[in-house]
C-alpha cells in the first residue's frame, strides 16, 4: 500500500512542476516576443492566462469536486462589470475593482451555489447554465451600462503601476495567475481539499464521517467563482470593454472544453488545456487557409471533430498524454 | 413546437441516461434538409415526407458511429462530445449552404390565415404546427405506455443491465429511441422553418430553452415535458408582453422597452431555478 501513495505523490509533484515550468515559460514568453518582434503573441499569451486562470478556478469544483457547472462564465462577466460599472461611478482603482470583484463573485457565488448544489448530477449542470442565463439577460437589460453592446472603459489604475506602459499588465495577469496557482496547489494539499475530493468519489462515507459535504462544496464554489470574477478583472482591463458576451453560455462550454483538452482534476490541466485551445483557435484558420483558402473561415468543422475524438480516444486529455509518455517511456 | 424539440430530448436524456447537447442541430439538418427536398421536388409536402425518414436515418448513423461509444462517459464528456457536433454541423451547413439564410415557402393551403374569433386572423400554418405536436404528443405517449416496444424502452430506462439479462437487445434499443429522438427534432425543425429562416446555429437558442423545459418538467418524463413546455410558453409569452408594459408605470419608456425583453427572458430561467429549488427533481419525476 505504501508504493500506491509514493508513486500518487511522485505523480503528484510531477503534475505541479509541469504547471510551475509552464508559468515559468509564460512569464519568460515576452522576451522571446521582443527579441523576435513578435507583439501580437504576448496579446495570445495574456488570453491563455486569463482563460487559464478561470479554467482553473472551475477545475477546483469540477476536476476536484465533480460538480460539472455550466455557468462559470457568468462569474467572469461580473468581475469584468465590477470594473465597468465602477469605473463608470468614477472609480479608478483597479486594486479597488479587484476588491468589488472578488466581494460580488464571492457573494453571488454563495447565493448560486446554495441554491444550485441542492440538485446534482444533470439539474445541477442545468441550474447553473440557468443562473449564468439569467446573469447574462440581466446586464443585457441594463441599458445605462451599455445593455447589449457593452460598455468601453480604461484600463484601471493599479497604482504604483501603469498598465498603459508596455508590459505591465501582461505580469499583472502573469502574477495573479502564479498566485492562483499556488493557492490551488496549497488548498488541494489541504484538509479542506482533500475533503472536497473526498465528496467527489463519495459524498455519502464523507457524511457518514461526520462531515457535511455541502458545505465543503458550497466553500468550493464561491472560491472557484471568485477565482472566475479575478479573471474577469483582467478580461476586462485587457479586452477594455466589458459586455454580456462575455458571460455567454458558449464561453461556459469553452471553459470546459479547456478543461477536457488539458485534463480534469490536474493542477496543471486547464493552464495546459488553455494553451492548446487558443493556440488550435489561432493556427487551425492559418493552416486550413493554405489548404483550401475560402474555408479558413469555418475552421470549427475540424475543430469540433477533434474534440470528439479527443472525448473518445484521449482519457485524460493532454495531461493523461504526458503522464502516460512519463510511464510508458520509462 | 418546443414540445417536439423537448420530447424528443427528454427520450434521449431520461431514457437513455446521456446528455446530448447537438440536439439543436438535430433541429437545423431537418430544417435544411426540408426546405432542401422542397426546393429540389418542387412540392413542399413530397419535401417534408422525405425529410423525415432522412432525418431517421441521419440518428441512426449519428448513433452507430459516434454516440454508443459514449453511454459508459460521465456527463462532462458527453457534453462534449456533442459540444464538438454541434460547431462540427454548424459549420458543415454553413460550407454546404452558404452563410445566408434561407427561406422556405409555404404552399397556398398553409399559407393563408383563418379567422377563429372575429377580428383575429390566425396563420394557417400555425394551427398545423399546434396539431403536428398534439399529433406528437399523442404517439410517444402511445408508443411508450401501450406498446410492447415501449415496455422494453422503459425496462432498458430503469435497468439495463437485468433487461439486457432478460434478453433484450439494449444496442438495438437505444439505437431506435435515438433516432426517433432525432427525428422529432427534425420535424420541430421543418414546421419551425417556415415560421423563421433557416440558418446554421438556428437551433441552439432553443436547445437551451427545450434543456429548461425538460428539467422543468423532470428528465426522461414525456408527459412532464408536455406540460412543461406549455407553462414555459407560457411565461415566456407572457412575460414579454406584460413585463415592459409594467416597467412603463415605474420608470421611463426608453428604459422599460430596453430592459423590459431582457428581463422577460430571464423570467423563464428565474422560473425553472425556482422549481428546481422547490423540487431538485423537477414537477414529474418519472416514478421509480
Amino acid at each position: 500500500m505504501p508504493g500506491v501513495f509514493l508513486t500518487a505523490i511522485r505523480d503528484g509533484v510531477k503534475q505541479h512542476r509541469l504547471l510551475w515550468l509552464l508559468l515559468g515559460l509564460l512569464g519568460l514568453f515576452p522576451i522571446v516576443t521582443s527579441v523576435a518582434d513578435l507583439p501580437f503573441w504576448n496579446d495570445v499569451a495574456m488570453r491563455i492566462m486569463i482563460l487559464g486562470m478561470a479554467a482553473m478556478g472551475l477545475n477546483l469544483i469540477l476536476g476536484f469536486g465533480g460538480l460539472v457547472s455550466f455557468g462559470h462564465a457568468a462569474f467572469i462577466g461580473l468581475g469584468a462589470y465590477a470594473v465597468g460599472i465602477s469605473q463608470f461611478h468614477g472609480i479608478d482603482s483597479g486594486w479597488l475593482h479587484t476588491l468589488i470583484a472578488l466581494g460580488l463573485t464571492g457573494v453571488l457565488g454563495l447565493v448560486i451555489g446554495f441554491l444550485s448544489l441542492r440538485t446534482s448530477g444533470l439539474y445541477f449542470i442545468m441550474i447553473t447554465l440557468a443562473f449564468a442565463q439569467m446573469l447574462y439577460f440581466f446586464f443585457v437589460s441594463l441599458e445605462g451600462y451599455g445593455g447589449d453592446d457593452g460598455m468601453i472603459l480604461d484600463r484601471a489604475e493599479f497604482a504604483p503601476f501603469d498598465l498603459y506602459e508596455p508590459l505591465r499588465l501582461y505580469y499583472l495577469i502573469w502574477v495573479s495567475l502564479a498566485l492562483v496557482s499556488l493557492m490551488l496547489m496549497m488548498v488541494i494539499q489541504s484538509r479542506f481539499g482533500l475533503v472536497l475530493q473526498a465528496t467527489r468519489s463519495n459524498a455519502g462515507r464523507v457524511e457518514a464521517m461526520g462531515l457535511n459535504p455541502l458545505r465543503f462544496r458550497i466553500t468550493g464554489f464561491v472560491l472557484s467563482a471568485m477565482i472566475g470574477g479575478l479573471a474577469g478583472v483582467m478580461f476586462a482591463n485587457w479586452q477594455e470593454y466589458a459586455s454580456p458576451a462575455i458571460m455567454h453560455w458558449s464561453r461556459s462550454g469553452e471553459l470546459l472544453i479547456i478543461i477536457v483538452i488539458g485534463g480534469m482534476g490536474t493542477l496543471a490541466g486547464p493552464l495546459l488545456g488553455a494553451i492548446g485551445f487558443l493556440l488550435l483557435e489561432e493556427f487551425l484558420p492559418e493552416i486550413i487557409g493554405h489548404i483550401a483558402p475560402q474555408y479558413a473561415e469555418n475552421w470549427m468543422i475540424i475543430f469540433g471533430p477533434m474534440l470528439v475524438l479527443l472525448v473518445l480516444f484521449v482519457r485524460g486529455g493532454l495531461m493523461g498524454l504526458i503522464t502516460s509518455r512519463f510511464r510508458g517511456g520509462g | 413546437m418546443l414540445f417536439l424539440i423537448a420530447a424528443g430530448l427528454t427520450l434521449v436524456l431520461g431514457i437513455m441516461d446521456f446528455v446530448f447537447l447537438a440536439h439543436g442541430s438535430q433541429v437545423m439538418i431537418g430544417a435544411y434538409a426540408a426546405t432542401a427536398l422542397t426546393a429540389w421536388t418542387g412540392n413542399f409536402y413530397l419535401g417534408v415526407a422525405l425529410a423525415i425518414p432522412l432525418t431517421f436515418v441521419f440518428g441512426l448513423l449519428l448513433e452507430t458511429l459516434i454516440i454508443r461509444h459514449l453511454y459508459h462517459r460521465d456527463h462532462m464528456e458527453q457534453v462534449l462530445a456533442s459540444f464538438g457536433l454541434i460547431l462540427f454541423f454548424n459549420e458543415l451547413v454553413r460550407i454546404g449552404f452558404g452563410p445566408a439564410a434561407l427561406f422556405s415557402n409555404l404552399p397556398p393551403m398553409l399559407s393563408g390565415a383563418v379567422t377563429i374569433f372575429p377580428d383575429a386572423p390566425y396563420p394557417v400554418f400555425r394551427l398545423v404546427v399546434i396539431g403536428v405536436g398534439l399529433l406528437a404528443a399523442v404517439m410517444i405517449w402511445l408508443l411508450v405506455t401501450r406498446t410492447r416496444l415501449g415496455a422494453l424502452v422503459r425496462a432498458g430506462a430503469s435497468n439495463r443491465t437485468m433487461a439486457a439479462a432478460l434478453g433484450v437487445n439494449i444496442a438495438l434499443l437505444q439505437r431506435f429511441v435515438f433516432a426517433i429522438g432525432a427525428c422529432l427534432a427534425g420535424i420541430a425543425g421543418m414546421m419551425l422553418g417556415p415560421i423563421t429562416t433557416v440558418e446554421s446555429g438556428m437551433g441552439e437558442p432553443l436547445l437551451i430553452l427545450s434543456l429548461v423545459v425538460i428539467i422543468i418538467g423532470g428528465v426522461g418524463s414525456v408527459q412532464g415535458a408536455f406540460i412543461a413546455a406549455i407553462m414555459v410558453g407560457l411565461v415566456d409569452t407572457t412575460g414579454r408582453v406584460l413585463l415592459p408594459h409594467l416597467l412603463r408605470s415605474v420608470m421611463d419608456q426608453a428604459t422599460a422597452d430596453g430592459a423590459g425583453p431582457a428581463l422577460a427572458s430571464m423570467l423563464v430561467y428565474i422560473f425553472m431555478s425556482v422549481v428546481l429549488v422547490v423540487r431538485p427533481r423537477g414537477l414529474f419525476p418519472p416514478k421509480g
